[in-house]
């Protein structure tokens, strides 16, 4: 069931997920009555909205029509302090240390500048930031991928947030802390409980399927949604993900079809990631509990014997048989 | 058109031995028909693993035989059907 | 409709089936033929082939299967006898060099239109390979039927001509040499009025074992169900008065279908796209031959690599995690008479809203009820018939099965 739509209010809105903005995509904002029409849409279908900016002023009528509505804003950091933004996304590691008290942050980091990733900046964000989302950008060519260092990384950052509970604070990083407290699968949900208004005035599974290919939309402001084959977005119709316990995956579906073709297919280095950031966030949690009584209320996370789930898919079957 | 009288039968397992050891010497032969001595080293290796699969082969009936006492007769073949597991003497 | 020999599916159709496109050409140009993009241009060249094999060859641990089809398909792969020779050859050097273990169970596989059957060349190569092969002729049925769409290209006069003869005179020689053949026959709208005649003439030629499935394009006119049921209807007579079904088999009738399917336990997928491969001429692979360009309508070719840079496993992952459930629509889950109820993969793509193998097409649906009414009425029938012959109990002891073989 659909329950939020991103609203793009420029060409160059800032990316916060894994995609990025084509180099040559020039600025171009959202006409206002795609914007209005947007939000009336949202209000009749009972939508949160989530407006993603650009790096400069909107007019003011722009800034009017959002207003109108409850909303999250999500806006890049600039250098300076968006005190009106709920979420602000750094597109590259800040080379100098946070000025401010920051709410969710998003850090797009290559996976060189993931691997890189220094510990002062760890401190900082646990002093200044209340929630820290991890995203990897420019992850294609997927060889680039170094799924060993990956696991490494995510072991060293594990080590400062442990570190860091035994002095009493409880820093909330995606990529690590969200499995500790789920049960069941928190992923995305784009084209399921979220679409995207491009500033064409149309609609798209997410922002990445707007920028790789705008005439793969899904219906407009006027003219209203149509999504075919709905039920692949779902995730009782992901063969692979249904039975996978790694809930804290964003299970993008768009980094899916690029590599296997198919919007409901993880690749193999998608699953393995995720499974890594699952494991370490296990141990984690035990090593946490080693130092006092934690969310007694959630189970441990049981051991596995496995990276990507795929290699089950035959003992699903015999499963059922 | 030759009678064949059913006489026994071979666990699967045995089936597989014998049904492997049937292809791989009906590969060979027809392996055999463009080989030449030219190819020194894969001729040879041929001619060694035709003669090791024609003794397994005579192997597995002489060890079944034994085994399982089927009947037989001075003129006779035995032959098996691959889908069944049945030998049949012919 | 098409003769093949089929002795047994090779090892159960657990065997990995690679497919060469050796050939997009062909001496006929039959009106229904599903390959939009024939062409004399792209035949394989022996150095792609060869790339092919050492790639396929030298990743054993990628091919676990036990054993391996070598599958040949054209337009019409005879007409590239010289070269399918040679790639013969070579595979059966290179599994015994290498000790791959399919040398131990392979098979070579064509499927033709049986016009160069006869030829010197083609006779040659079965001579040198006849414990290994596994081929099918197409017919059509009676001449009638089979000169209706199955012609020879245009000649400068511009006249048809059916290739019924040539194709027939040769059957002879095929039952000879493969005397437990067997028959595969695909029924579209326009074949409907002759099903029964084509199949009663499929015996009359001495092939006993029919298998027939309707296409899965959506070619299906209204009234074909009720038209397809009664031919069925006249067929399932006409085998049983005249005892037709002691000597041979017609796969239409079959006790396994018209059942419900459990979610569970049947839920695996029907079409064996991603566990087989394809290579064109150009080198590149595909997980059936229906995802390449030429047997595509709507919808790009899915590519899984090439013989340059092997397979992108991650392309065959969706291939090898469909299932039943996932691709079917809600009334074919809840359908009381699914079982036998197929689907080609590649069709589901083809037909599909958006470009994904995971929407099933069910064009079909209606020729699949008409025929599990037809197939209920031939069981009844029969087992009546046998009852008050006293032959029952002697017919189910000795009767075949015919696997359901849809590619």
């Amino acid at each position: 069931m659909l329950q939020y739509i991103i609203i793009l209010l420029d060409d160059t809105a800032t990316s916060f997920c894994h995609y990025s903005i084509p180099h040559h995509r020039a600025s171009k904002l959202i006409d206002l009555d795609d914007l209005k029409n947007g939000i009336r849409f949202a209000m009749i279908e009972n939508l949160m909205i989530q407006f993603v900016y650009p790096n400069y002023e909107l007019p003011t009528r722009h800034i009017e029509a959002i207003n109108s509505i409850d909303h999250i804003d999500i806006k890049p950091y600039i250098g300076e302090r968006e005190d009106n933004s709920d979420v602000i996304v750094f597109n590259k590691i800040p080379s100098n240390l946070l000025k401010d008290k920051y709410p969710t942050t998003i850090f797009r980091l290559t996976p060189q500048e993931f691997f890189d990733f220094p510990y002062y900046l760890a401190k900082e964000t646990f002093k200044k930031v209340e929630r820290l989302n991890i995203v990897i950008k420019d992850i294609d060519p997927i060889q680039a991928w170094d799924l060993n260092r990956y696991n490494d990384k995510l072991k060293e950052m594990s080590d400062w947030i442990e570190q860091e509970y035994c002095n009493g604070n409880t820093p909330q990083w995606n990529i690590l802390t969200d499995r500790m407290f789920l049960s069941k699968m928190n992923n995305c949900g784009a084209g399921d409980t979220t679409i995207t208004l491009a500033p064409n005035g149309k609609f798209y599974i997410c922002p990445a399927f707007y920028y790789e290919n705008m005439d793969d939309s899904i219906g407009n402001v006027n003219a209203g949604l149509d999504i075919k084959n709905q039920y692949l977005y779902k995730l009782e119709y992901a063969p692979i993900c249904r039975h996978c316990d790694a809930y804290q995956c964003k299970r993008c579906l768009w980094l899916n079809r690029r590599m296997t073709l198919e919007v409901n297919t993880p690749s193999h280095e998608q699953c393995v990631a995720a499974h890594l950031e699952r494991n370490t966030s296990r141990s984690l949690l035990i090593n946490i509990r080693k130092h006092g009584n934690f969310i007694p209320e959630v189970d441990n996370i049981k051991e596995i014997d496995y990276l990507d789930p795929f290699i089950n898919r035959e003992k699903w079957q015999q499963e059922n048989l | 058109m030759a009678t064949r009288k059913l006489v026994g039968q071979v666990t699967p397992e045995e089936r597989n031995e014998i049904q492997m050891l049937f292809e791989r010497r009906n590969g060979l032969n027809e392996l055999a028909k463009i080989l030449t001595s030219d190819n020194a080293e894969l001729y040879e290796k041929l001619v060694k693993d035709m003669g090791e699969t024609s003794t397994k082969f005579q192997n597995w009936w002489n060890r079944m035989s034994q085994k399982y006492l089927w009947e037989g007769t001075e003129n006779g073949n035995w032959e098996i059907n691959f889908d069944t597991c049945e030998i049949f003497l012919t | 409709m098409q003769l093949r020999d089929s002795r047994q599916p090779w090892k159960d159709g657990m065997a990995k089936n690679i497919t060469f496109i050796v050939t997009k050409d062909c001496q006929l140009a039959c009106k229904y033929c599903y390959l939009v993009g024939k062409n004399s241009k792209e035949q394989m060249s022996f150095e792609i082939a060869k790339q092919a094999i050492d790639y396929i060859l030298s990743h054993e641990e990628d091919f676990k299967e036990e054993s391996v089809v070598w599958d040949f398909i054209g337009g019409e792969p005879f007409l590239e006898i010289d070269l399918i020779d040679k790639i013969c050859d070579y595979l059966k050097i290179e599994m015994f060099r290498r000790d791959h273990h399919w040398f131990d169970s392979y098979r070579f596989s064509f499927s033709t239109n049986g016009i160069n059957y006869h030829t010197d060349k083609v006779q040659q190569f079965i001579e040198k390979n006849k414990e290994h092969l596994s081929i099918g002729i197409t017919i059509d049925g009676t001449r009638e039927k089979h000169d209706l769409n199955r012609i020879y290209k245009k000649n400068e006069d511009g006249k048809e001509r059916g290739s019924y003869d040539d194709v027939v005179r040769n059957i002879p020689m095929w039952l000879k040499q493969f005397p437990h053949v067997g028959t595969k026959v695909t029924i579209s709208s326009e074949d409907i009025p002759y099903i029964k005649e084509s199949v009663l003439h499929l015996f009359s030629l001495g092939i006993h074992e029919v298998n027939i499935n309707c296409v899965f394009e959506d070619v299906w006119k209204n009234g074909d169900d009720k038209l397809f049921e009664n031919q069925l209807l006249e067929l399932a007579d006409a085998i049983i008065d005249n005892e037709l079904y002691k000597e041979n088999v017609c796969s239409f009738y079959s006790e396994l279908i018209g059942k419900p399917l459990d979610p569970k336990r049947d839920n695996q997928n029907w079409c064996g796209a991603g566990m087989m491969l394809s290579v064109d001429a150009a080198g590149n692979f595909y997980p059936c031959t229906r995802f390449a360009s030429y047997s595509l309508r709507n919808k790009k070719p899915i590519i899984i690599g090439n013989v340059y840079r092997g397979i992108d496993k991650n392309l065959l992952r969706p291939f090898l995690t469909l299932d039943r459930i996932t691709q079917s629509p809600q009334k074919c889950l809840d359908c009381e008479v699914a079982s036998g109820c197929a689907w080609c993969q590649g069709e589901n793509y083809d037909a599909a809203k958006t470009n994904t193998i995971y929407e099933r097409s069910t064009a079909i649906c209606l020729m699949h009820k008409a025929r599990v009414r037809a197939n209920n009425y031939y069981w009844n029938k029969l087992y009546r018939k046998l009852e008050l012959e006293g032959e029952r109990e002697e017919f189910e002891k000795n009767k075949k099965e015919v696997k359901q073989e849809i590619c």
